[in-house]
């Protein structure tokens, strides 16, 4: 099996554990869900009749009276139709409608902060690992430090120098809330400025953990022959530096994309709920809050199809940086 | 008298034939050389004799010194194996002590033993104490070879002994080797890719290549009247001062 | 900071944090007492002032800190052993077992743990979430990037020989991973440890923050969540929201610190340097030869450090025009030192300490370092030991061969670019169709001739050649040798070939220098050496090689 191949069909089956958990855990822990949902249902005006009740008993279990069997093949007959249930948090408004509306919000903070995070750190951690043993060694135990603050205390900070003690960005928000959400000029403008404290918050807590992961592996690639063999040839340095040692050094910290990539998300939904940021991460707490199983579960699903479709190009793109991957025959 | 008989020992790794058909007897006080360069399938033998390595086919049977054949679970009391690369072939956690104590226990031993084993192979009793990383590999080796001769084995597959070794001690450490086999009787297996030591500090040589034993005899036989073309290849590629400054050849 | 810096100050700040919550709830009592009437800022009575409803903060502090301390622990040791099941277990049984054990743990790496958490937290109605069952949690979705790292080094430790030989000698499997394996792993599993217990703080911290954490647990997520509730940031409260983000910021750091350290111990390659010196310390005044290329006179290199080690000891040496000159000598006695500083490729902390290398005129020692790089390569190039890895592993040949002629040759067209690199691959015989090829994709011998065609592409007056056929086989180190041969007949270049192997050098060399302890002990023509050693150290190494056409017994002389 070609390189391609093996890993589209790993993340398949990811995507399939990740369909399935989503499937498991309502059921084996302890609670009733779908009774409480019904209650919460109520209580907003909706019909309570059994139609809506076996819609919510497909997505959370019918508490036996069908069988496993049975309700999973329902369960992902319902997720191919991209029927997700009915939100009680935002009755009437469907599961897939609320995500649709959020997670545009989230897809561009968090992909952006994350591109910029990666991009600063791994040029910094280029940068500080070739000087080495110079001033710029004193960066490492301050990064070190920087990699440990929680993100979310981080927003606190950021919030109140910045927002409460200087009044240079708002407390916050997505955009301002004067404005009708479209693409004139005001709304993307004010969509932007509400961003920079949220988008500065996932940077700085994550580009540590970049910079630390590259500048340690380009400390080890210039103690290859291959680059020394580059400095006997004569290149300039910034050749070398980049083409020899960069190049071979970035390689883990794109195969461990995987993993920082979770911790990033993670990170952000806690970010989202200190701003108040209409993403999905924010929702995500809403509906925990409020009971809103259909919800959660959802929204579950979406971040992990968003966060496996994103290691998969990453992946794919590792193919691409180095080629002996592609001649390799390794599962992943 | 302790005999190892091989007989039409095949590996196949993934449909790629590593070695094929190959059988040869290992008998006390013989030292047998098995030559050949990187990829032949020479360590696999190695390997597959030291049961590290399941063969695909063929068989391995160990005779005992009673005559009688020896039976599966007291294999390793005599059949022992002296690794490539003493940097990688002791434990960098543990002690030279041990490293000798417990095959010597595990074979119905004491670890009282420790310094005569080590008096064996030229160490002090004082090297018990010490660790892998404050030996020199000469040293190394030789604690390798005394854990070898730990469990009282009487077939020692030997796979590169020196290859990683300073050229100045080589010798010494094949020397060793040599004293040993002939003082206790041993049957060694010496597998090397260098055919000068073949030659010296062995009773008979296979040439291996691609999996096969293309050519057998006595050393001199052997490297100096070679008959397979590949033999003669090899014995040509060495590099040969003698020619160019007693023969008055090219220069 | 060097590494025992790093895990001092590392160790120093965790262990005061640790008893700061192991020993500060006795001293501050209770923190749930409500002693004024709130948000007092920092003072006499309360030295990090109150909450809304008026608890003293250090009093929650001290218990907060307490409390993720030991959620950080529990699900540490969870984490660990789970990751030690799946990544150690798993490599050691390999085949089926380390594949689906691979499969799975890779699985729950990629999907987020956060919102796993979220939704099982979701789930478990608040009276039954308690401590146990949030770290339980923590720890399953928490433990899968560690069993990638103990997998990648179990895989590598149980090929290692020590493990092979532990087996031969008939050790038990669970004996031969625990008593020869996991020693081994412990800087890891200790790492991983670590790196478990502040990843836990940070996610309880989320977690509480939420409000989604252990209902029997006041950690300092919990504090945060009650100040973030409490509008501290609105009402301007920096003493109670600030204090508990720093103790899990010091704590994460000072955890980092220890692990970066444990790093440094591990591979001594990432350990800190001194700040960067001269590489040229002092010189003498340049001397040459006439009809020498080059002429190394005098020439000491040191390693400095706590014990400095003189590598090479008043070296002189000279190359004639087209010469092959051999170095010999064992490992560490400064050959390779010595090649490198000839063209002062030598690194920190290595210093030239005194002499002279002169090039064909120049004084090598004196270059600037823009004359430096425009010397290397076109005077003088290097052929180095591992073939292997002397090529840049992620570009094709052609790149590799292309960017000399772009560094020196600027002015050159596309096309003669390629044509000049057809031109040296077919000189060393490697059909110009491997120019797409990557490293990996040529043999050990065809790696070795292409790092010599890239050392012939600018016609160097010298090169350089360590080791360059000893990690290969006997055939194809022939072949090697004679391509050297014909080219040096060809063009007419000079040679200093390195290596152990004296008798290969009996064969090749105009002259001999022998090296040991970084001296050369003796240094005269090849048949000299060979016929009439003088040193003892000459003798001995001639006395190491059995000759092959000799008898049984005879050694090469």
């Amino acid at each position: 099996m070609g390189y391609h191949l093996r890993k589209v069909a790993f993340y398949l089956a990811a995507l399939w554990a990740a369909v399935t958990l989503n499937f498991v855990i309502p059921r084996l822990l302890p609670g009733n869900p779908v009774d409480i949902l019904m209650a919460k249902l109520q209580q907003r005006g909706g019909s309570v009749d059994p139609a809506a009740r076996q819609a919510y008993e497909t997505l959370l279990g019918t508490g036996g009276r069908e069988s496993f069997a049975q309700e999973y093949l329902a369960y992902l007959g319902s997720l191919l139709r991209g029927d997700l249930g009915v939100s009680v948090s935002a009755f009437p408004a469907k599961v897939s409608d609320v995500i649709g509306a959020s997670l545009p919000w989230t897809v561009v903070l968090v992909g952006l902060a994350t591109l910029i995070s990666f991009a600063l750190g791994i040029g910094l951690g280029a940068l500080v690992g070739w000087k080495r043993g110079t001033w710029l060694d004193s960066l490492v135990p301050a990064t070190t430090m920087l990699a440990a603050v929680p993100y979310f205390w981080l927003a606190l900070i950021l919030v109140a120098l910045l927002s409460s003690g200087l009044g240079w960005f708002p407390l916050n928000g997505g955009y301002d809330v004067v404005l009708d959400p479209g693409w004139s000029p005001e709304f993307l403008g004010s969509a932007l400025y509400h961003g920079i404290l949220p988008a500065l918050t996932i940077v700085v807590s994550s580009v540590g953990g970049w910079l630390l992961g590259m500048r340690n592996m380009m400390v080890s690639a210039m103690s290859e022959d291959y680059v020394l063999t580059a400095r006997a040839k004569g290149l300039t340095g910034s050749r070398v530096m980049i083409r020899y040692a960069a190049r071979n050094a970035v390689l883990p910290s794109v195969a461990g994309f995987a993993i920082s990539l979770g911790f990033v998300v993670s990170g952000s939904i806690v970010t989202e709920q200190v701003f108040s940021y209409p993403g999905i991460g924010s929702k995500l707490l809403q509906a925990v809050q409020n009971n809103d199983y259909a919800l959660m579960q959802g929204i579950f699903l979406v971040i992990t199809v968003a966060v496996l479709g994103a290691n998969l190009v990453v992946d794919l793109l590792y193919g691409l940086i180095d080629a002996r991957t592609r001649d390799r025959s390794t599962v992943s | 008298m302790t005999t190892l008989e091989v007989r039409d020992l095949t590996k196949t790794f993934h449909r790629h034939r590593a070695v094929g058909g190959v059988s040869f007897t290992l008998t006390a006080g013989r030292t047998v050389a098995l030559v050949g360069e990187s990829g032949s399938g020479k360590s696999t033998i190695a390997r597959m004799i030291a049961r590290l390595v399941r063969p695909t086919s063929g068989e391995i049977t160990l005779t005992g010194p009673d005559g009688e054949p020896v039976p599966s679970r007291r294999y390793r009391d005599h059949v022992q194996m002296i690794f490539q690369d003493p940097f990688a072939s002791l434990n960098p956690f543990h002690t030279v002590e041990h490293h000798l104590a417990r095959p010597l226990l595990l074979h119905g031993r004491t670890r009282a033993e420790v310094p005569h084993l080590l008096e064996r192979v030229s160490l002090t009793p004082d090297f018990a104490r010490r660790r892998p990383h404050e030996l020199s590999g000469g040293q190394r080796q030789r604690v390798a070879i005394a854990r070898a001769l730990a469990p009282g084995a009487t077939v020692i597959v030997a796979d590169e002994p020196v290859s990683m070794l300073d050229v100045s001690i080589r010798l010494g450490v094949l020397k060793l080797l040599d004293r040993l086999q002939r003082e206790e009787d041993l049957a060694v297996l010496y597998i090397t890719h260098d055919l000068a030591t073949a030659q010296h500090f062995s009773d008979e040589v296979l040439v291996m290549h691609r999996g096969r034993i293309v050519e057998r005899g006595p050393g001199d036989d052997v490297l100096l009247r070679p008959q397979h073309p590949y033999t003669r290849q090899l014995a040509a590629a060495a590099p040969d001062p003698e020619t160019r400054f007693l023969q008055g050849g090219p220069s | 900071m060097t590494w025992s810096g790093k895990l001092g100050a590392g160790l120093g700040l965790a262990g005061l944090i640790v008893l700061f919550g192991l020993l500060g709830p006795l001293l501050t009592g209770d923190p749930a007492t409500i002693r004024d009437i709130g948000l007092t800022s920092p003072g006499g009575d309360h030295l990090l002032g109150t909450t809304i409803i008026g608890q003293d903060v250090l009093a929650q502090l001290t218990h907060a800190t307490r409390g993720s301390l030991w959620i950080g622990v529990l699900v540490g040791v969870m984490a660990t052993v789970l990751s030690g099941i799946f990544g150690i277990v798993g490599a050691y049984a390999g085949g089926v077992v380390d594949e689906a054990f691979s499969l799975f743990s890779n699985v729950m790496l990629v999907i987020p743990g956060l919102p796993l958490v979220i939704v099982i937290a979701g789930f478990v109605p608040a009276d039954q979430r308690g401590t146990w069952t949030i770290s339980l949690v923590l720890a399953i979705t928490g433990w899968a990037a560690a069993a990638r790292v103990l997998r990648a080094q179990t895989l590598s430790l149980r090929n290692r020989d020590y493990v092979a030989a532990a087996r031969v000698s008939g050790e038990k499997t669970w004996r031969v991973i625990c008593v020869e394996i996991l020693p081994n792993l412990l800087p890891i599993l200790a790492s991983q440890f670590v790196f478990a217990v502040v990843l836990a703080i940070l996610s309880e911290a989320g977690l509480s923050f939420l409000g989604l954490g252990a209902a029997d647990s006041s950690t300092l997520g919990t504090m945060l969540y009650y100040a973030q509730n409490g509008f501290a940031l609105q009402r301007d409260a920096w003493w109670w929201f600030v204090p508990p983000g720093l103790i899990i910021a010091l704590f994460g750091g000072a955890l980092s610190l220890i692990n970066f350290s444990i790093d440094e111990i591990i591979n001594p390659a990432l350990r800190e340097r001194p700040r960067r010196r001269r590489d040229v310390v002092a010189t003498t005044p340049a001397v040459a030869d006439e009809d020498a290329v080059l002429t190394v006179t005098n020439l000491n290199v040191v390693y400095q450090g706590a014990a400095p080690v003189h590598a090479v000891k008043d070296v002189s040496l000279t190359l004639r025009r087209g010469e092959i000159l051999g170095l010999a000598g064992e490992s560490g006695c400064g050959k390779t030192t010595l090649a490198y500083a000839i063209n002062r490729l030598h690194r920190p902390p290595a210093e030239v300490t005194s002499g002279s290398v002169v090039f064909d005129g120049v004084d090598v020692l004196a270059l600037g370092p823009e004359e430096l790089r425009a010397f290397r390569w076109v005077r003088l190039s290097m052929v180095f030991q591992g073939a292997m890895n002397s090529l840049n592993p992620v570009t094709p040949i052609r790149a590799q061969l292309q960017d000399v002629l772009r560094t020196h040759r600027p002015s050159m067209s596309t096309s003669d670019r390629e044509a000049r690199c057809v031109e040296v691959l077919r000189l060393v015989g490697v059909d110009p169709a491997r120019l797409g090829s990557y490293p990996h994709e040529l043999s050990g011998g065809m790696r070795q001739r292409v790092m010599i065609a890239m050392a012939l592409l600018l016609e160097p007056q010298v090169m350089i050649m360590d080791e360059p056929t000893t990690a290969l086989d006997v055939l194809v180190q022939r072949e090697i040798l004679n391509e050297i041969k014909r080219l040096r007949d060809e063009l007419r270049f000079a040679v200093v070939f390195i290596t152990h192997d004296l008798p290969l050098l009996l064969e090749l060399s105009d002259r001999i220098a022998v090296m040991r302890d970084g001296e050369v002990v003796e240094y005269a023509p090849a048949e000299e050496i060979y016929l009439r050693p003088q040193h003892p150290y000459t003798r001995q190494l001639l006395g190491s090689f059995p000759s092959l056409t000799g008898e049984r017994g005879a050694l090469i002389r």
